[in-house]
C-alpha cells in the first residue's frame, strides 16, 4: 500500500509495546507481526526494536 | 345582364388567382425560412426538447401541405406564429443544453475526486482483508459475522466500482457518479467495521 494513501491506518507505539502485541491488537494474531515490520522498513531496522512515539503503518 | 354577370365572375376569379399567385413566393420563402431556422439547432432540440420539436415539425408539415395545395395565404398567415414558436424553442433548447453541460461538468469534477479516493480505499481494505484472512483468530473487537459481512461487502464494492468505471468510460458520467457515491459509502462502512479510521 502506498505511503500517501489517506485510508492507511497508523499506530503510535506506546511504552512497553512490541510488534507482536500490535499485530495481535489489529489482526488478532501476534504471529502476523512481520506484516507490520515489512510495511515500516523505512523506519524500522529490527522487528524487536521499536520505540515509544514511533508512528507505524498498519497494512 | 347574364353576360355582365359572367364578366364580373370571370374578373373576380382572375383577381383571386392573381392574388393567390402573388402569395406563392412569400409562402415558399416563409417555409424555407422556418426550415432553415430549425435546422440550425435541430440536433440539440432532438436531445433536449423532443416533444416541442415534434410539435414544430407538425406545424411545418402542415405548411408544406398548404404549399402543395397552393393555399399560399395560409402559409403566409401561419409563418409569423411558427417563427415565434421556433425562436422560443431555440431558447428552451439553449437553456436545457446549458443546464446539462453544467451538470456534466459537475459530475466530471466529482468523478475526478471519487476516482482518486475509491481505489485508495480499495487498496487499504484489500491489504487488511488479505492480512486478516491469514490470521488464526479475529481481533477482539470483531466477531465472525462482521468479518463475513466485510468480505461480502468488499467483493460487492469492487464489482460496483468496476461497473461505475465502465459507465463513466461509456459517457454516462451522471450514473457513474451516483454509483461511485454508493461505492464510497460502502467503503466507509467497511473501514468502520474493520476499525480502520482514516488518518
Amino acid at each position: 500500500m502506498s505511503t500517501d494513501n489517506p485510508y492507511a491506518q497508523y499506530h503510535v507505539v506506546k511504552q512497553g509495546e512490541t510488534l507482536s502485541k500490535i499485530a495481535e491488537e489489529y489482526y488478532g494474531d501476534k504471529m502476523l507481526y512481520p506484516k507490520i515490520f515489512e510495511a515500516n522498513k523505512d523506519v524500522l531496522q529490527d522487528p524487536n526494536k521499536i520505540k515509544p512515539g514511533q508512528k507505524l503503518r498498519i497494512p | 345582364m347574364r353576360i355582365a354577370n359572367l364578366f364580373v365572375a370571370l374578373a373576380a376569379t382572375t383577381l383571386m388567382l392573381a392574388g393567390c399567385a402573388s402569395q406563392k413566393e412569400p409562402a415558399e420563402k416563409a417555409l424555407a425560412q422556418v426550415e432553415s431556422s430549425l435546422a440550425e439547432f435541430r440536433a440539440d432540440a432532438e436531445k433536449y426538447a423532443a416533444e416541442e420539436l415534434q410539435a414544430v415539425e407538425g406545424s411545418i408539415a402542415k405548411m408544406k401541405a398548404s404549399v402543395a395545395n397552393k393555399d399560399y395565404s395560409a402559409v403566409v398567415k401561419a409563418a409569423p406564429a411558427l417563427n415565434s414558436t421556433i425562436a422560443s424553442l431555440r431558447e428552451t433548447v439553449a437553456t436545457k443544453k446549458a443546464d446539462a453541460d453544467a451538470m456534466m461538468a459537475a459530475a466530471e469534477a466529482e468523478w475526478t475526486d471519487l476516482s482518486a479516493k475509491v481505489p485508495q480505499m480499495v487498496e487499504a481494505i484489500q491489504s487488511r482483508v488479505d492480512t486478516l484472512g491469514k490470521s488464526r483468530k479475529l481481533p477482539k473487537d470483531m466477531d465472525k459475522a462482521t468479518w463475513e459481512t466485510v468480505k461480502t461487502d468488499f467483493e460487492t464494492m469492487k464489482t460496483e466500482w468496476t461497473d461505475a468505471s465502465s459507465q463513466f468510460a461509456s459517457g454516462q458520467a451522471g450514473e457513474a457518479v451516483r454509483k461511485a457515491r454508493e461505492v464510497k459509502s460502502r467503503g466507509d462502512m467497511i473501514l468502520s467495521q474493520l476499525g480502520m479510521t482514516p488518518s
